[in-house]
């Protein structure tokens, strides 16, 4: 149909004395009928809209992969991980499946996903009854909510699960059982640009509210620098203010209903907004993502930032900016809590893949493997025997002191998993509007889909 | 390609399907191929439409009429509950809103350009087979990466665009081009046309060489000045590129997703969103991570783009225009 043109458009290029030997397209049409023209256009039109309306669509039909056996008993499973880095992940899942098949005669199908997409391709293949056997995922409890995966007691053996800390099998904890097994964590602090605090004269890393917005100040006076950067931007900013509001004594949720309008919540959010109001943050902070922020660290130009391992990571192998991490201060300059993240790796209930499945996290929470995985990554054990393991790097300390009461958003509720969507699309709106209104509407969005 | 001179072509292209029938048929005159045989010619065009288009439009359907849980389990059916959610969505009419300045400014900024543009890249002059080759750049290089690209020029912080307008002092402080709503939709705008330039400007190159030479000598003898020629000689000759570049261009500009998904990333909500956006914020970002209600979505954009571009197709009457 259309071939008429694009050909006069390639020859055209080439084309650089004629004025008509890329002519094809338009005089062949022109010898053509009117009617034939007629179905032409409408063809190329209507395929046109379809094609790429339904590319864009993206709930295709999945391809067909591992799966449908009956019970019998399986010898290859699938792993969809997702991708903490492009030189490690890969890497480390397919050293385990050569492992993991020596050891125990299962074949390992590793899919290494990018964050980006793992929402969509898991989601896809769930739509399509065609879930991996192992998910690795930030959200857990709707999954468990939808009865597809297998608990502790189905495929985790029970030497592991005590060997999990505690917080770790709280949050992974849904209605009595546990299905959340994380498989690394992370935990926030502050990191503060050395050079930076020394030219405004800040002696140290703050421990107050105050003195953080003192020290933002005399940062930004003295240099012309950011103070505090905040990302609030879709990204993440349920990261960056739970880190906030666990140092004010607040909560997502308290005694088991949703507690994010409470007065400490609407204090937190309304301090934030006063440092954003006053310029002591970077431009725009409802509309910075998490990535942008670390960026402006990165190049010297904030003088404060919640970070965490993987940032540090990145700092040191830039070598440009001298930066300090102190626990995150608190309003009232009592103990610091800080805020953890973890991931899981969720086992789907398939027919036939128990032993299988048990014999992945055998493997996977063996010492060796779990401490190398989460070493290469650079981010934080999740069990009593990684905390020791890494005890030997003095730069996690700071971490790993505060891990064990590390504090996590409500994963263990299926609600979360759309209350954190709501709170990265509106938190925002805070910055230029009125945070009490803002954390009601959240609060009634959180109790409405209770 | 001519109607007379490739005999092989039309047959080797086999994925185009009906046209090497038709001509085979009009140039030998006699006979008829066969059914069975000319089914055999048409399956891999029928494989393909089927396999890429018909298939996940009809996917998509079922999803739209489909309850799916948020992690994408199927729930059962929904009637026609996900259009009833989408179209009382309260964002949907910012949404429109947003959609149709896209389309119409992108379309019609792309044309005016291209038109000049092209106007020139006909002209003879030393090198211009490099600066036809250097215009195709932005259409060769991937979305996203071109999106990227104009996400650093636009920094607050350190993008090359606001540093050349503070150094030559236009502006005090720095603009939020993608994070300040007065200027996020223009910001993308000018996105949206720099990829979309450098088909157009090939179309309308070609369209511009069909125009025969003895036309405009005429004219010329006759004494029109250049823009009486451009008006009524090259612009009327021009119509048939010019409802080519529109149609395809309004389908494409519309079903743009790389460009406001990256540019508009930082910004919470659905304040700078299209349907094609909003389409996906719906499965995957929104609270309602409902891939139904995106599905739906999906169905009604295939309506809304066929519905404008028949609309445009009667307004500008191409029937007739195209004889």
């Amino acid at each position: 149909m259309t071939d008429g043109w694009p050909a006069g458009v390639t020859t055209d290029v080439d084309d650089t004395d004629g004025t008509h030997a890329g002519t094809a397209g338009f005089s062949t049409r022109r010898t053509m009928s009117t009617t034939r023209r007629h179905t032409m256009l409408a063809g190329v039109v209507a395929t046109g809209a379809l094609v790429l309306t339904a590319c864009g669509g993206g709930t295709g039909a999945g391809q067909a992969e591992g799966g449908g056996d009956d019970a019998e008993k399986v010898t290859t499973i699938s792993l969809m991980a997702a991708e903490y880095s492009k030189d490690n992940t890969k890497a480390f899942w397919d050293a385990f499946a050569q492992e993991y098949n020596s050891k125990y005669g299962y074949t390992l199908d590793v899919n290494v996903v990018s964050w980006d997409n793992i929402d969509q391709q898991s989601s896809t293949m769930i739509q399509n009854n065609q879930p991996p056997d192992i998910l690795n995922l930030n959200a857990y409890a709707s999954y468990a909510k939808d009865g597809l995966l297998y608990d502790s007691d189905q495929v985790l053996p029970s030497e592991v699960k005590s060997d999990i800390l505690p917080t770790f099998v709280q949050y992974g904890t849904y209605e009595g059982k546990f299905y959340g097994f994380p498989d690394l964590s992370s935990a926030r602090a502050l990191f503060y640009n050395e050079d930076l605090f020394e030219k405004a004269g800040v002696s140290g890393p703050p421990t107050t509210w105050d003195e953080l917005a003192e020290a933002a100040k005399k940062v930004k006076d003295a240099t012309g620098d950011v103070g505090y950067a905040m990302p609030l931007g879709p990204e993440e900013s349920q990261g960056e203010f739970s880190m906030w509001l666990f140092n004010n004594g607040g909560d997502w949720k308290s005694d088991g209903t949703w507690a994010i309008n409470s007065d400490a919540n609407v204090e937190t959010l309304t301090f934030m907004n006063k440092l954003a109001d006053d310029g002591l943050t970077q431009n725009n902070p409802a509309r910075t993502n998490r990535a942008d922020a670390f960026d402006l660290f990165k190049s010297g130009k904030a003088g404060m930032v919640v970070g965490f391992s993987p940032l540090a990571g990145a700092l040191d192998e830039d070598g440009s900016v001298k930066y300090g991490v102190a626990p995150f201060p608190t309003n009232d300059g009592s103990e610091s809590k800080t805020f953890g993240v973890t991931d899981y790796l969720m086992a789907f209930k398939k027919p036939g893949n128990e032993d299988a499945v048990k014999a992945f996290y055998e493997l996977y929470y063996s010492k060796e493997q779990i401490n190398t995985f989460i070493e290469k990554e650079g981010f934080l054990p999740v069990t009593q025997s990684g905390l020791e393991y890494f005890q030997k790097d003095p730069k996690l300390a700071v971490y790993l002191e505060t891990l064990p009461n590390a504090r996590l958003t409500p994963t263990d509720d299926p609600t979360w998993d759309k209350v954190k969507l709501a709170v990265q699309q509106n938190l925002g709106a805070a910055m230029s509007g009125d945070p009490q209104e803002t954390l009601d509407k959240l609060q009634q969005t959180a109790e409405s889909q209770g | 390609m001519t109607t007379t001179d490739d005999v092989s072509a039309p047959s080797a292209r086999s994925t185009t399907g009906a046209p090497p029938a038709r001509r085979r048929r009009r140039r030998s005159g006699v006979g008829q191929v066969s059914g069975p045989i000319a089914l055999l010619w048409l399956a891999p065009a029928v494989a393909l439409i089927v396999g890429v288009v018909m298939f996940p439009a009809v996917m998509l359907f079922r999803a739209s009429r489909s309850e799916y849980s948020i992690t994408g389990l199927y729930r059962g059916s929904a009637g026609w509950d996900n259009y009833a959610k989408v179209l009382s969505y309260p964002d949907l009419p910012v949404v429109l809103k947003n959609t149709v300045v896209w389309v119409f400014v992108v379309v019609g900024l792309t044309i005016v350009i291209s038109l000049a543009l092209a106007q020139l890249l006909v002209k003879d002059f030393p090198g211009r087979r490099y600066v036809r080759w250097a215009v195709i750049v932005p259409w060769a290089a991937s979305l996203v990466i071109t999106s990227q690209l104009f996400v650093l020029l636009y920094d607050y912080n350190y993008g090359l665009v606001n540093h050349v307008l503070t150094t030559l002092n236009i502006i005090d402080t720095p603009i939020s081009f993608l994070g300040d709503d007065r200027f996020t939709m223009a910001s993308m705008i000018v996105v949206g046309v720099f990829v979309s330039l450098p088909f157009t400007i090939f179309v309308f190159i070609a369209g511009l060489n069909a125009i025969p030479e003895d036309v405009m000598e005429a004219a010329e003898v006759d004494g029109a000045s250049p823009w009486q020629r451009w008006r009524q000689i090259t612009l009327p000759l021009l119509r048939p590129a010019l409802l080519i570049a529109t149609v395809l261009n309004t389908i494409y500009v519309f079903n743009s997703f790389p460009i406001i998904y990256t540019l508009n990333d930082r910004n919470p909500g659905f304040t700078h969103d299209t349907l094609i956006t909003f389409m996906y914020k719906l499965a995957f970002k929104s609270q309602e991570k409902d891939i139904g209600m995106s599905a739906a979505t999906g169905i009604i954009n295939v309506l809304v783009i066929l519905v404008v571009v028949l609309v445009y197709l009667k307004v500008v009457n191409w029937r007739e225009e195209t004889k």
